[in-house]
């Protein structure tokens, strides 16, 4: 079930080989994405340059041994049963091959489940990695799994709050999957990989360069059934992933912001646009299901109310009301305190938020909610 | 001819007891000092016959030996001049030697015969002369009210080298030049006003809780926020000293040097730069010298752009913030001193200095991390308040002052005397002492309280450390609110001042 064909090894060797040529074409996405799609002899013609030569016969005497794997990297190509589904159903740019951490057979057992990519800023607000965390929660307790990188901001928020949640995750790494972890990530990486898998198109050793960013955004959108964009601004860094879904034609939603905040112009470019808008998991949860009845999630995975929502709904009216301000964003004790006669009895709330877990303390003595109030009746 | 006189020298912050022993004998004129002399004490020898000889005496053209003793105590500085002075004056038959047996002379001379006014140390000169069981303390006149701080003691000041010899006859001593204003007494406020910081309430609350129970305590705010405003403003609010405490800081400060007028009645205030070093911290560069650490002894070290300090210094600010002193060992020599201090540290939240101001901040995850690096770990773990300052706060230069530095103190004063009422026997004074024992002892929680502190603790926000500086807090606020009996908003807000290396929402996931 699991392996992959001389041919599709052969083919993210060439990538590799290639990755200088295609990080030259890095800065047209279109170009990058249409490139990716061409198939080898082409993809030498188009950018082999001066080693054309040299490519092609080394390309004609490629054995598959040449691709070293370290231990726990298994191989899985579109030849094989096992490879993601998502994927194939994708037009001409998918990736042949894929490397895997946390075993093959897990990334086919994902295979069958709706994924959903949670994308955006690498400068997030707290408030954008607390929306990105308690999303992930919220649709990792539901069964569906969450896909993205394990790039700075949202993408790392995401992560860590779907493998909170003990759900399934599936991580997509832009260069060989045993140096692509920056050393700071290690301890998350290692549990993504425990629970979850972690895929790379290209080959162990293998470094990331500016390509690669693209072409693991398209695998991760690719991956998922719906992209969320949680904060971006508006360069075309932030909205890669965005654009590479709309380019596959996937369903890309977004989570408004404040207007005044500069890392949610992106985001609300694309709900202008038409992008659909999400508050919560239901949000997500409706959009993934588009009212119909979750098909595959089983007895275990059926979505079930966190313990933090059952304690919110009863929360007293001091407690929802400070917790209200802190979202309308009067979010720093001082401001809470700034109007009221009894500064002991506001911290008292905030406290007891965050013990409830409720509010998290965010960069600069903020406070940030840990979920959406979407879905909470008003006061 | 033999004669001896006695002084002392300093050592670090101990005095030891000199005897200067003088003797001339026939033979080609010589004035040699033995007995581990540094180079002030060698040049004595140029001081003294130049002194003498000026003060109209006669200057022995005969071998003239001088013995410091005891021999393998270095003797360090100007202040052996006079001892030595009168030493050979009584040798050469020009002054009664029983007298110089009874007193400890202790000064510089000048090359004219006057006793210079610069000498360091001498409120524990005449604490060692006291100690010593000797009578009298002749030294220069404008050091003679600092030495007369001491009770029991007496005094002699002389002006010259003649009015020592006529002191050491039975004759008067010189008058005492007039005094300074007169002492600042215990009400006085001293320095900037609290009444200057507009705005800012939630920081300048926290701040007389961290002052009313001598937490450590780190300002945290983006530049321009006041974070060095209200740190200057700590003293005005903190109580002054008692006697015996100030009277231990007089003695540190006047043996390095910066004593200004005679009793230091406010607290130390220090802000060293940051580029200071270790050892320019804690003391012990060379033989002698203290740092900063014991220069604070009670009062405040202020460290200002706290992630700028150099790694080294910081650690070693470990042993002074856990036991209260400093043991400094060297090739050399080794020493004890004490440093208990507040300290209070300020810094930006991250290098740019504008994270959690939305969009605002430049830096990038890697700076964020080693700047929490920096900050983090041991320091941070003695740190029990986190004042955060924001910018909003600090822009409506029209707000009101929360309060003044007057009413502010006397909050302070009155929460201190409940502390040192319950710590009595505890041998601590205030509450950021109380070790995990005493907390046990006197944080009486209410229930309600203690269900909040598990529920934290149940959540991951609190270490068992974390906890302990928590309930110290709370146990101020009580104090500060008359409360003998900890409640659930006293814990809350303690809570919510907490201090922690990192955040659980922060970036770094």
């Amino acid at each position: 079930m699991t392996g992959a064909c001389g041919a599709c090894l052969r083919r993210s060797w060439l990538l590799a080989a290639l990755s200088a040529g295609l990080a030259y074409q890095a800065r047209d996405r279109e170009r990058l994405l249409e490139l990716l799609a061409l198939g080898d002899e082409d993809l030498v013609q188009a950018i082999g340059g001066r080693r054309r030569s040299e490519l092609q016969e080394r390309y004609a005497r490629f054995t598959p041994e040449e691709v070293r794997l370290t231990a726990d990297v298994e191989t899985i190509c579109r030849h094989h049963r096992g490879y993601p589904r998502a994927l194939t159903q994708m037009s001409d740019g998918a990736p042949r091959m894929l490397y895997v951490s946390g075993t093959a057979q897990r990334l086919a057992a994902q295979g069958s489940e709706p994924a959903v990519a949670i994308v955006g800023s690498r400068r997030a607000t707290d408030y954008g990695m607390e929306m990105a965390r308690s999303l992930a929660r919220g649709l990792a307790a539901s069964g569906v799994t969450v896909a993205g990188g394990l790039s700075d901001g949202i993408a790392v928020a995401a992560l860590a709050g779907a493998l909170e949640a003990g759900g399934r995750t599936l991580t997509v790494m832009d260069a060989g999957l045993d140096v692509a972890c920056p050393a700071r990530r290690r301890t998350l990486f290692q549990r993504a990989r425990m629970t979850g898998c972690a895929v790379a198109e290209l080959p162990c050793g293998a470094r990331s360069r500016n390509w690669c960013y693209t072409a693991r955004e398209r695998i991760v959108t690719g991956l998922a059934e719906l992209t969320i964009v949680v904060e971006a601004d508006e360069s075309p860094g932030e909205l890669l992933g965005a654009h590479v879904a709309q380019a596959l034609g996937r369903t890309v939603a977004a989570v408004p912001g404040r207007v005044t905040s500069p890392v949610s112009r992106g985001t609300h470019a694309l709900l202008m646009e038409g992008a659909a808008l999400v508050r919560g998991p239901e949000d997500a949860l409706d959009l993934l299901y588009r009212g119909n009845p979750p098909r595959s999630v089983d007895a275990a995975g059926t979505p079930k109310r966190s313990s933090t929502k059952r304690q919110s709904q009863q929360l007293e009216p001091r407690l929802q009301m400070t917790l209200e301000q802190v979202g309308a964003g009067r979010d720093t004790p001082a401001k809470l305190t700034a109007g009221s006669a009894d500064a002991g009895e506001v911290l008292l709330a905030l406290s007891e938020l965050e013990a409830m877990g409720l509010l998290t303390r965010g960069d600069g003595g903020r406070y940030v909610p840990r979920e959406s109030l979407a879905g909470r009746a008003p006061l | 001819m033999l004669a001896r006189a006695h002084t002392f020298t300093i050592e670090g912050l101990e005095t030891r007891h000199v005897t200067v022993e003088v003797d001339i004998r026939p033979g080609l004129p010589a004035f040699t000092i033995v007995g581990l002399a540094d180079a002030a004490v060698r040049e004595a020898r140029e001081r003294v016959q130049a002194a003498i000889l000026n003060s109209g005496y006669e200057f022995p053209g005969r071998r003239i030996t001088a013995n410091l003793a005891p021999g393998d105590v270095p003797k360090i500085g100007p202040g052996l001049d006079l001892a030595l002075a009168c030493a050979v004056l009584a040798a050469s038959m020009q002054l009664p030697r029983e007298p110089l047996e009874s007193h400890v002379l202790f000064g510089e001379l000048a090359l004219d015969g006057t006793v210079r006014a610069s000498q360091q140390g001498t409120l524990a000169v005449a604490q060692a002369t006291l100690q010593a069981g000797l009578q009298t303390l002749v030294l220069a006149p404008e050091r003679a009210r600092e030495a007369g701080l001491i009770e029991g003691l007496e005094v002699a000041a002389v002006e010259c080298l003649g009015s020592a010899v006529r002191v050491l006859g039975g004759g008067p001593a010189d008058p005492l030049p007039k005094a300074p204003k007169a002492n600042t007494t215990a009400t006085d406020i001293l320095g900037p006003d609290l009444s200057d910081v507009r705005g800012q309430h939630h920081a300048v609350r926290a701040l007389i809780v961290a002052a009313a129970g001598a937490h450590n305590n780190l300002l945290s705010g983006p530049p321009g926020t006041g974070k060095t405003m209200l740190a200057q403003r700590i003293p005005s609010i903190l109580p002054s000293l008692s006697r015996p405490e100030a009277i231990e800081v007089t003695r540190i400060h006047s043996i390095a040097g910066d004593l200004e007028g005679d009793l230091v009645s406010s607290r130390p205030f220090r802000a060293p730069h940051h580029s200071i070093t270790a050892a320019g911290l804690i003391g012990g560069a060379r033989r002698g010298w203290v740092g900063e650490v014991v220069l604070a002894h009670n009062g405040v070290l202020f460290l200002d752009e706290l992630s700028e300090f150099a790694r080294p210094a910081l650690e070693a600010l470990r042993q002074p913030l856990e036991d209260g002193r400093v043991a400094i060992v060297r090739a050399r020599h080794s020493a004890v001193y004490p440093a208990r201090f507040m300290l209070m540290a300020a810094t930006n939240p991250c290098p740019c200095g504008y994270a959690g101001a939305s969009g605002k901040c430049r830096c990038n995850e890697a700076d964020l991390a080693r700047h929490r690096r920096r900050l983090s770990g041991p320091l941070l773990d003695r740190i029990d308040l986190l004042v955060k300052l924001e910018s909003e706060g600090a822009l409506s230069a029209d707000a009101a002052p929360l309060t003044s530095s007057r009413k502010a103190r006397e909050q302070v004063m009155m929460a201190r005397e409940r502390q040192a009422r319950r710590l009595g026997d505890e041998g601590v004074t205030v509450n950021a002492h109380m070790d995990a024992r005493m907390l046990q002892r006197h944080v009486r929680l209410e229930r309600r309280a203690e269900e909040l502190l598990r529920k934290s603790q149940e959540q991951g926000l609190l270490s068992a450390r974390g906890q302990h500086r928590v309930l110290r807090v709370a146990r101020t606020i009580a104090d500060l609110n008359g409360r003998e009996r900890v409640r659930a908003r006293d814990v809350g807000s303690a809570l919510a001042l907490r201090s922690e290396a990192q955040h659980a929402g922060s970036r770094a996931a």
